[in-house]
């Protein structure tokens, strides 16, 4: 029976989300679909209903920022940046960033609407998980 | 108007205290609520009777946000801003700036926004994407060029359908002269439409338009009908556009424009790819029909340059040429 739950907990640990999508807990919005992300991180939206959205990336090439390209946007770095330069000329520029996963969080506290990505484990009480990837 | 817009654009430029690192393509980000940049572009033209080299367009364009609300995009433009006839020596060019749009985008929620001012009409994907450094050919296809106006004076109201998170509209129209009427396909100043994108999946899209305007000179009206689908898997990119614009001409029955084409990009590296196209043409009034072949190359060594160079073919044999031309956007 133990080695049995053992190896629950490790198959539950395998399959757990490494990152979160996180909002403000000031925002009455539970939940989101991946399209719905992708379109605010590619600024195609800047409202999920009435609640104005402000997104936000992670500065640099960090994995979780690669994670979330790849597996949300489904867009490598080239492909982003053929997607930013078109964008430069209508008028659009890509989400601000925040230099860490901290800044991001606080950012994502403090300010209404602003919505981005952590690794769960830093998920607390503090900010609300609308999605995991 | 034109020349202080300039000055200020260079005095912007120059005046990099607070900017972010400059990426080629990006535009100079000096400030959320300013962003500059622009592009330019030259070609090359060969047919049967004449060479001849263009700098064609030559823009400057500033935009930014203005609280999270409000946002305002700026551009001036020279076309034809020097060229030479290679084959008589004559040269010329006009380097006058004209507006090419000037508009302010207002965000109020998922289903309704609105952009007012001089803007690009919200029809299809050809005309959403203009500029030779963005495209994947030197040339327009004619349906982009002469069917409907190709910039809209006036108010778009645009957004998701209700309950569809992948359906975008655009109510469109135009009650007043454009803003620059020396510098637009068709002047007019009636111009209303409607137009739908329909996002399929994340590769595959489709749309349609429809809408009238009356030709400024000749008084005439045209009702359009317009239709658009795309497939873009990022090696593979094929797209579909036609439109049929029926025309109400001055002192004769009314007659039919056909026009469309479906294109073909494939991309066998980052930097290398190749174009195909077929054109239709049918105007009905003048008994004019034309089917145009194109076979392409583009050379991009960075996304923001491009170097292309195409054949055309048309049934009308004495309008086969050849064309080059070097864009940069920055």
């Amino acid at each position: 029976m133990k080695k049995f739950i053992l190896i629950c907990l490790l198959f539950e640990s395998f399959n757990a989300s490494e990152f979160s999508i996180v909002v403000s807990k000031k925002v009455t919005l539970s939940e989101i679909t991946p399209q719905q992300i992708r379109d605010i991180f590619l600024m195609k939206r800047h409202a999920i209903g009435n609640q104005k959205i402000i997104p936000v990336n992670l500065l640099g090439q960090d994995i979780s920022r690669v994670t979330f390209e790849n597996e949300i946007l489904k867009m490598d770095r080239d492909h982003l940046n053929t997607y930013w330069v078109k964008q430069h000329f209508q008028g659009i520029t890509p989400p601000i960033t925040q230099p860490s996963h901290e800044s991001i969080k606080a950012f994502v506290q403090n300010v209404e609407g602003a919505i981005s990505y952590i690794p769960s484990a830093m998920v607390d009480s503090n900010v609300k998980v609308i999605y995991e990837f | 108007m034109y020349l202080r817009f300039l000055a200020l654009y260079l005095v912007v430029l120059t005046s990099s205290v607070h900017a972010a690192p400059y990426e080629f393509g990006h535009g100079f980000n000096l400030h959320d609520s300013l962003t500059a940049g622009g592009y330019i572009s030259t070609e090359f033209a060969s047919d049967q009777q004449v060479d001849t080299v263009t700098i064609d367009d030559v823009a400057v364009m500033a935009y930014g946000n203005i609280g999270s609300n409000f946002s305002y995009l700026a551009e001036l433009e020279a076309i034809g801003f020097y060229h030479k006839n290679i084959t008589d020596g004559d040269e010329g060019g006009s380097q006058k700036f004209h507006i090419e749009r000037l508009y302010g985008d207002i965000w109020l929620s998922d289903t309704f926004n609105f952009r007012l001012g001089k803007q690009i009409a919200p029809i299809g994907y050809w005309n959403l994407e203009p500029i030779n450094v963005l495209r994947d050919t030197t040339s327009n296809p004619l349906y982009s060029t002469i069917l409907f106006p190709k910039f809209l004076t006036g108010i778009d109201m645009n957004g998701y359908l209700p309950q569809s998170g992948t359906t975008r509209y655009h109510l469109f129209g135009q009650a007043t002269h454009d803003m620059d009427e020396e510098y637009i396909n068709i002047p007019n100043t009636h111009f209303y439409g409607l137009s739908l994108e329909h996002e399929l999946s994340m590769e595959t899209s489709f749309g349609g338009s429809i809408g009238e305007f009356i030709a400024l000179k000749s008084d005439e009206k045209t009702q359009f009908l317009q239709g658009n689908a795309k497939y873009d898997n990022g090696s593979l990119l094929l797209s579909a556009e036609a439109i049929a614009a029926k025309t109400n001409y001055q002192n004769s029955k009314s007659d039919v424009t056909l026009s469309g084409y479906l294109q073909s990009v494939y991309h066998f590296s980052n930097e290398h790819a190749i174009v195909g196209r077929y054109e239709y043409y049918d105007d009905q009034h003048r008994d004019y029909r034309d089917h145009i072949g194109i076979f392409g190359y583009s050379y991009r060594p960075i996304y923001p340059i491009s170097i292309k160079g195409e054949y055309q073919w048309h049934s009308q044999e004495n309008e086969n040429r050849t064309l080059l031309s070097f864009s940069v956007l920055f």
